[in-house]
């Protein structure tokens, strides 16, 4: 990565040696209950925990025990019942809706499952797309989103649109785009769901790779345990609860 | 970014989009043909009457209010001094092309030759003056006014009838005018009519009629009578030059044009009265200043006169044209409503197919408003096309129309015109239109787009 397009926000980050673990995330006695036809179905029944920076953590358990309802608690794009949060010693749990938005834009890159790649847009602009939220000149815009393109290897096909390329292109992309704004956090919500087993293990190496390259902090929610590295920290989910 | 993500998403979802814009571009295309029409008619209505009465008008006071049941009480006591009194203001020279008094006058006529006879409303006009003002084409639309068909001469003893009069009086033939028969007992002398009759007592009487000798030139002769402002009966011969259809039945059925003297020497004996002084001005963007500049000087001078637009005199053309626009009105009305719903169709369309990208974008850290501004960008963008294809679909069809050569007569007129639709010919209606037309496409996807940005992001990003 050349000197112009360096994540900025190096310093900022700023982690003292000396602390141990550096927490991303703190959670207290999260809840979600949504109601469904009238009938409450509660989808976290209280979870407390905390997630370190500077790794690449998971969260696992079986389909419906609650995994994506707590990642976009933790993203910010959803509210718990009740409960704490606090991503980065800043307590979010009660953002406005413009605010969480602008608390997202900064510190959060989002994965998702089906790439949610903007279809009319390049991949260079999908890549450059959430930069309009940053005070950023076109020019910088279009360098760092070449840059990203280029560290997770799509350097070759900036100008092809998300239709004319495969589901693990499509999801390197999607990578890029969350790392472009250089956010703290990127959530990933069963990023390989739509992929065969040798691109997801490819996907899950990327992201781990970024995660260590820019030293941001990944949380990825997968039902696919064989695809967790040893050693990773992990959150296993069942039923709404920690395991 | 918002508008190259707007503009292909339209190119993506082409037919929808190229539907949306041709909804908005008929809708946009019917309102300026039909508004290039009521500008035409703007023109061309205010041409006629300004061709025939002049800009300004100039009547004793009251004469608009209480003149019909006495006009002797409210005429103009002395023309002439007022004409050379704004004539001799030099900063009025310029704007005044043609300046003339006019007599209105009413009364019997008769046929000499059968005795028929009938009530006429006439005009004494100088007929070189009127002649002069009907060539007036200020506005450059074409339209060629008639010629009085009277002599320059103003003490000529020649008159124009309406066609309908020359119809009644049984002349018809006699002036070998198309597509005007006689009434079927035109001939025969009718006594039914007590006006008529007291008519037929009058020439009978009346001496210095019978002293009147039967010229030669084979025109029909007509007997005009009328009450001096004396009240006394005054009746003098003419020939009828020529028939002239008049805009109004009514007035087509009694209408008499005669000399300016003529008409002075039947009512007002020779003193220099006038019922009204016709101004015709080289631009009419200049009424309002002239008028008010020679109402100041009737003032000053101590003259019992007021200057009227034509307007005030008569209401036609503010009725035609207020007809016209209220028309416009409700067409416009309803094909917005039209362009409204397919707009806002189109729109919920596309916001339920985005509702992933809506979710996604939310998630980005992107405000409501981002959202509304890609959707309504969206919009503003299909309104400009459809704009681009009325105006373009608007010049393209008003020239084959204008081209086509079809006759209308408007009310004003009693001869048809030919339909010219004015659409770029008035470049501040047409620009309004486009403009309208982006306007409620954005108005349109207001309500989708404030849905669309209002969209739960957990549930966005679930959908399928
Ligand atoms: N928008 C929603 N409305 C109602 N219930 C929901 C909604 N989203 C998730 N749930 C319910 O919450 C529970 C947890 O769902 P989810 O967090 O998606 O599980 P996982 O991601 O582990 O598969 C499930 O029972 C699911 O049906
Ligand atoms: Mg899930």
């Amino acid at each position: 990565m050349n000197q112009h397009t360096e994540p900025a926000n190096f310093e900022d980050r700023n982690i003292p040696l000396d602390a141990p673990h550096p927490l991303a995330a703190q959670f207290e006695a999260i809840t979600k209950e949504y109601t469904l036809d009238k009938v409450k179905v509660r989808a976290l029944g209280g979870i407390s925990g905390a997630i370190v920076q500077g790794a690449t953590t998971f969260i696992t358990g079986p389909s419906g025990s609650g995994k994506s309802t707590f990642l976009n608690i933790l993203g910010l794009v959803d509210r718990p019942t009740s409960g704490a949060l606090s991503l980065f010693g800043e307590d979010v749990t009660r953002l406005s809706d413009a605010a969480a938005a602008d608390f997202r834009s900064r510190n959060i890159g989002f994965i998702f499952q089906s790439f949610n790649l903007i279809p009319v847009l390049s991949l260079r602009e999908n890549v450059e797309f959430p930069l309009l939220r940053h005070r950023m000149s076109a020019r910088a815009r279009r360098d760092r989103a070449a840059a990203y393109l280029e560290a997770v290897g799509l350097g070759g096909m900036m100008d092809r649109r998300p239709g004319e390329i495969s589901g693990g292109q499509r999801q390197r992309v999607a990578v890029a785009r969350a790392l472009a704004t250089e956010p703290r956090l990127i959530v990933a919500d069963e990023p390989t769901a739509n992929l065969d087993s040798r691109t997801s293990r490819e996907i899950v190496a990327l992201l781990a790779r970024m995660q260590a390259e820019f030293d941001t902090t990944v949380v990825i929610c997968t039902h696919e345990t064989q695809l967790i590295p040893p050693q990773s920290p992990v959150i296993e989910i069942i039923d709404g609860r920690l395991a | 970014m918002i508008w190259k993500i707007a503009f292909r998403n339209l190119v993506k979802n082409g037919r929808r989009s190229v539907t949306t814009a041709l909804a908005i571009g008929v809708g946009g295309l019917a309102a300026l043909l039909l508004g290039g029409f009521v500008t035409s008619i703007w023109y061309g209505v205010q041409t006629s009457m300004i061709q025939d009465q002049g800009n300004l008008q100039i009547y004793r006071n009251g004469y608009l209010e209480f003149g019909a049941a006495n006009p002797e009480d409210y005429t103009i006591p002395d023309w002439s001094a007022a004409i050379a009194l704004i004539k001799a203001d030099e900063a009025l020279a310029r704007d005044i092309t043609v300046i003339t008094p006019r007599i209105d006058l009413a009364g019997i006529a008769g046929n000499a030759a059968t005795g028929n006879s009938k009530t006429f409303i006439g005009q004494g006009v100088v007929a070189a003056d009127l002649d002069r003002m009907r060539q007036w084409d200020g506005w450059g639309i074409g339209q060629p006014g008639t010629p009085t068909g009277l002599p320059a001469d103003p003490a000529a003893d020649k008159v124009v009838v309406g066609l309908g009069m020359a119809r009644m009086l049984g002349v018809c033939e006699a002036l070998a005018v198309p597509d005007c028969k006689d009434a079927p007992d035109a001939g025969a002398g009718r006594e039914a009519d007590p006006a008529a009759a007291e008519y037929t007592d009058l020439v009978a009487g009346d001496a210095e009629l019978a002293g009147l000798t039967e010229q030669g030139t084979g025109l029909p002769q007509l007997n005009l009578m009328a009450a001096t402002t004396e009240g006394v009966p005054n009746i003098i011969r003419v020939e009828i030059a020529a028939a002239r259809a008049q805009a109004v039945r009514a007035l087509d059925n009694a209408f008499v044009m005669l000399p300016f003297d003529q008409a002075r020497a039947l009512v007002f004996d020779g003193s220099p009265e006038a019922t009204a002084i016709m101004i015709q001005l080289t631009s009419p963007d200049r009424a309002e200043a002239v008028k008010t500049r020679i109402q100041g000087l009737l003032t000053d001078a101590g003259m019992d006169l007021s200057a009227y637009h034509f307007t005030e005199v008569d209401p036609t053309f503010t009725r035609i044209f207020g007809m016209f626009a209220f028309i416009f009105a409700v067409v416009s009305a309803v094909l917005a409503l039209v362009i409204v719903f397919t707009i806002f169709n189109t729109v919920s369309m596309t916001v339920v197919e985005r509702v992933k990208e809506i979710g996604t974008i939310r998630a980005m850290g992107f405000r409501r408003g981002f959202v509304g501004r890609l959707f309504l960008a969206e919009s503003a963008l299909t309104g400009l096309f459809g704009a681009a294809l009325a105006l373009a679909m608007g010049i393209g069809l008003s020239r084959m129309i204008n081209a086509a050569g079809v006759q209308w007569t408007p009310p004003s007129n009693a001869t048809p015109l030919t339909v010219q639709l004015m659409v770029l010919e008035n470049p501040v209606f047409a620009l309004s239109v486009a403009l309208f037309l982006i306007v409620i496409a954005v108005a349109a996807a207001i309500w989708p787009t404030f849905r669309a940005s209002r969209l739960n992001i957990v549930e966005s990003l679930q959908r399928g």
